[in-house]
């Protein structure tokens, strides 16, 4: 039995096995589809999920790592979704066909939780491991600058 | 999800025609839902005020359900952003049928220009039947009513009442003889759109896909096709691949070579879950026959193509003539020659192909992202028998398409799977899969030759594009025509697209075919025949020692939004300003879809490393029914043209895709994005032009120039080496 916490409540997994990647405990076991699948390498950042607030490739992290580490994913971002990322998100209008986009807020999430200076060359850093085929890397920069310099989540 | 209850719209003989307001009303009686009022295929008002709008164009993220259901909206006087957009209930409503194509089908950066019309018809006709019930019941002239957002005003009386208390008289009017549209002055969405309806959605995880889809009973499916292309079964041994905890079933799928763009052979693991099918997967033995493509390499194809350029018995159809150029031969000044060419390339939309299908009784259910309904019809006649009134679609946004939707092998795939394993199967595409999924984007090879007299002016050109056919898999019969003309493999490059204007002209499509399958992908050949027109233009410029900018203004005749898009782009970049050093400017242009782009790559080469600065870009699309929507639409048109230049390469060695995933097969990544400038010109106001295929095709051209610019060195293949 494997423990660990997604989206701050407590999951007990027997089933899966400790091998299989999170990505797949989280969509086809706990039903949480809002974490994508891309490439299955670790290549397209689809699968983006927090690890302890860090940004990881949950389709290369076997479950059996995670046991006793909180997970958060897109759907745990803000119990209101609300989270300045998204409300920015929307206000830029970022997502075109939208698939790699939960993605590409959990990366931008990390980068907000360093506390790191944000600018166009953190930006470039934090998102280049995200690929979007539709091509919102404009808007995504903006609204990573948006969220930014909005006040923080009540 | 619900199984929708099938509408009675097949039944009805009225067809739905363009301009004819009367033809848009359904005779009463008629509508699946009692009590609504449904006066055409893209409204539906429920007597609890509630409004739908029916978009029935598959949406891959290019906005198409926003910007289709503003047209709507606007002549219906509701607010698009906060009306319910359904898909339709019965996607074979033939009133869906696309116009040019007559099939159901979304493609070719077709939605908006060529629904637009009829959907503010559509519009038009329920406001003007909500009109006339609310003046039958106040007794008053329908002249003398308004509408606002939902409601039909009196102003005299200071009467209003909502489109849903409406709805029990406004259904049984009769159609009226004539709908007047809105002058666009008094436009209050078309053209000011900044948003997409779906954005919230879709940043909190809660949009549902393809790959979302979750059945009771349902098995997912992965599919190992053959690793050379064309090969076939021998054997299977599953043995250890049903040992693998979750696999149910092993199921090979016969090819269908039969059916145009039909399956190659393939074998089926089906398991609970995608982890569990990959795994059973990855221990499937499976033993494949010789394959005629085994000997073929896609470095070795150009050399074909050349000697397709000499063969006296290829099939050469003429795009444009005009005169006579090879008489213009031995009398020019300058003879240029230069072969260009461009390699297989792959769509790779994030969301990997995933579709479900379910099979009860006689009928058949698909779930997903299902561009051409008209293929799900196909493969469930042609693998099931399955009649086409019992075909249902349950119609999802997909995570991209860029033609590779329009493929229909994974609709024949699912179809046979759902019809052996008798449960929902859902059929997934790996990253692998989708990079060795075939109907990529076929390698292609461009000779041109032309002729500049004693004052450096063009006198003849000529261009001949070795490609093979690309919709023969889609239309069968297409080559049968009076004009033999493949449209899709010959745009750029015929009359209404080629921008340019020499006296004399032979501007050819050499039909050459590798019998590698290839497949629809964003903006087909425009991009290997604008590579290779504006990478010539600019050789004949600098041919001609003249200004690669007003070479082109110079051949160019009666094309003044073309000629604007142009100075409007070159002016921006500044253009024949100086330049710092170690900078350079590329132009090019190209038209389609009625409209038009020039773009400007701006390259320079610093501290040893060469890369492109900027594109600077402007576009004439007419009307922008969503300016948002058309902004987005280009950054993601020059990304692609980037990707073009700069990294996108499929190979094929001894019958075999190389690439495999993301690590091998580049795609642009932000820290690749250069920095962009888009104008979108406010274009001619009563149509709009299409824009989802508009940006890329210039892009490889204009840094090829501007690499040539910079270094003295011209690249005529791609992906071009920065150096």
């Amino acid at each position: 039995m494997i423990e660990f916490t997604v989206n701050g409540e407590r999951r007990e997994l027997v089933e899966a096995s400790p091998s299989m990647p999170l990505l797949w405990v989280l969509r086809d076991h706990l039903k949480l589809t809002g974490t994508k699948f891309g490439c299955g390498m670790g290549l397209c950042g689809a699968c983006t999920v927090h690890l302890d607030g860090v940004a990881v490739r949950s389709c290369q992290l076997p479950v059996a790592a995670v046991a006793g580490h909180h997970i958060t994913t897109i759907e745990g971002l803000s119990p209101t979704e609300q989270h300045p990322l998204q409300l920015a998100w929307v206000a830029e209008d970022v997502p075109q066909c939208g698939y790699c986009q939960s993605g590409q807020i959990m990366s931008a999430a990390a980068l907000l939780n360093t506390g790191a200076a944000v600018n166009d060359d953190s930006i470039r850093n934090a998102m280049s491991g995200n690929v979007c085929r539709c091509g919102t890397y404009g808007r995504i920069n903006k609204a990573i600058k948006r969220a930014a310099s909005a006040p923080k989540e009540a | 999800m619900t199984n929708l209850s099938r509408r009675l719209f097949l039944k009805q003989s009225a067809t739905v025609t363009a301009g004819l307001a009367i033809s848009f009303h359904l005779p009463s009686g008629i509508a699946a839902t009692p009590g609504d009022f449904e006066p055409n295929a893209w409204v539906r008002v429920l007597p609890d005020g509630t409004v739908k709008l029916v978009v029935h164009k598959h949406d891959s993220g290019t906005g198409t359900q926003t910007a289709l259901a503003a047209c709507v909206a606007e002549e219906l006087d509701v607010n698009p952003m906060t009306v319910q957009v359904i898909t339709p209930e019965n996607p074979f409503f033939e009133a869906y049928i696309h116009p040019v194509w007559k099939v159901f089908s979304t493609g070719g950066s077709t939605s908006v220009s060529l629904e637009y019309d009829r959907l503010r018809m559509a519009g038009a006709t329920a406001r003007v039947l909500l009109i006339a019930a609310a003046a039958k019941q106040w007794k008053v002239s329908p002249d003398s009513c308004t509408t606002e957002d939902g409601h039909v005003l009196h102003g005299a009386s200071k009467r209003s009442l909502g489109y849903g208390e409406l709805v029990t008289v406004a259904a049984h009017l009769p159609a009226p003889a004539k709908v007047t549209l809105k002058d666009p002055a008094q436009f209050k969405y078309i053209g000011k759109l900044r948003h997409k309806r779906d954005a919230a959605a879709k940043v909190c995880g809660r949009f549902k896909y393809s790959i979302d889809v979750l059945l009771p009973e349902m098995l997912v499916a992965v599919i190992q096709r053959s690793p050379v292309i064309g090969a076939k079964v021998l054997s299977v041994d599953s043995i250890a691949a049903l040992q693998v905890p979750g696999v149910r079933k092993v199921i090979a799928i016969p090819g269908r070579p039969d059916v145009l763009g039909g399956n190659l052979e393939g074998v089926a693991v089906l398991a609970d879950n995608y982890w569990a099918a990959h795994q059973g997967r990855a221990v499937l033995n499976v033993q494949w026959s010789e394959s005629p493509l085994a000997g073929f390499d896609s470095d070795e194809l150009a050399k074909a193509q050349i000697a397709a350029l000499d063969d006296k018995t290829a099939q050469r159809i003429t795009a444009m003539t005009a005169g006579d150029v090879s008489a213009q031969w031995p009398n020019a000044a300058k003879l240029l020659e230069a072969d260009y060419r461009m390699p297989y390339k792959v769509q790779n939309p994030l969301e990997p192909i995933c579709i479900t299908a379910h099979i009860k009784g006689n009928g058949i259910t698909y779930w997903g992202g299902v561009q051409v309904p008209s293929s799900a019809l196909e493969a469930a006649e042609t693998v099931c028998k399955i009649a086409k009134d019992k075909v249902t679609i349950n119609e999802l946004v997909s995570g991209g398409s860029f033609g590779a939707r329009e493929s229909k092998y994974w609709l024949f795939e699912v179809a046979y799977l759902a019809q052996q394993a008798k449960v929902p199967v859902k059929l997934m595409n790996s990253r692998e899969d989708e990079m060795r999924a075939l109907f990529m984007h076929p390698a292609t090879l461009h000779r041109a030759k032309g002729a500049l007299d004693a004052e450096g002016r063009l006198t003849a050109l000529q261009l001949n594009a070795v490609s093979p056919a690309s919709p023969e898999q889609w239309e069968p019969g297409y080559f049968e025509r009076p004009d033999k003309m493949d449209y899709s493999t010959t745009e750029a490059i015929t009359a209404w697209d080629f921008a340019y204007r020499a006296p004399h002209l032979d501007l050819a499509w050499v039909k050459h075919e590798s019998n590698v399958p290839s497949g629809w992908y964003r903006s087909v050949s425009f991009i290997p025949n604008v590579f290779a027109v504006e990478s010539f233009m600019d050789e004949l410029a600098h041919g001609a020692g003249q200004d690669p900018l007003a070479f082109r203004l110079a051949n160019m005749k009666d094309r003044p939004r073309h000629v604007a898009v142009l100075k409007s782009a070159a002016e921006r970049a500044g253009w024949g300003q100086s330049l710092p050093e170690g900078t350079a400017l590329g132009i090019a242009t190209n038209q389609g879809y009625t409209s038009f782009i020039a773009i400007v790559a701006r390259v320079s080469k610093q501290d040893g490393v060469t890369k492109v600065d900027k594109l600077t870009c402007v576009v004439d699309c007419g009307l922008a029914v969503s300016p948002g929507g058309v902004e987005e639409q280009i950054y993601g048109g020059l990304m692609w043209g980037f990707g073009h230049a700069l990294f996108d390469r499929l190979d094929i060695k001894q019958g075999r895709v190389v690439q495999s995933n993301f690590h091998e097969y580049r795609v642009t990544r932000m820290s690749d994005m250069p920095a962009t400038d888009i104008l979108v010109l406010d274009g001619e106001p009563s149509k709009p032009g299409g824009v989802g295929e508009l940006g890329s095709p210039s892009v490889a051209p204009a840094i090829a120039n501007a690499l040539f610019s910079l270094t003295g060195v011209r690249q005529r293949s791609t992906p071009l080496t920065l150096g």
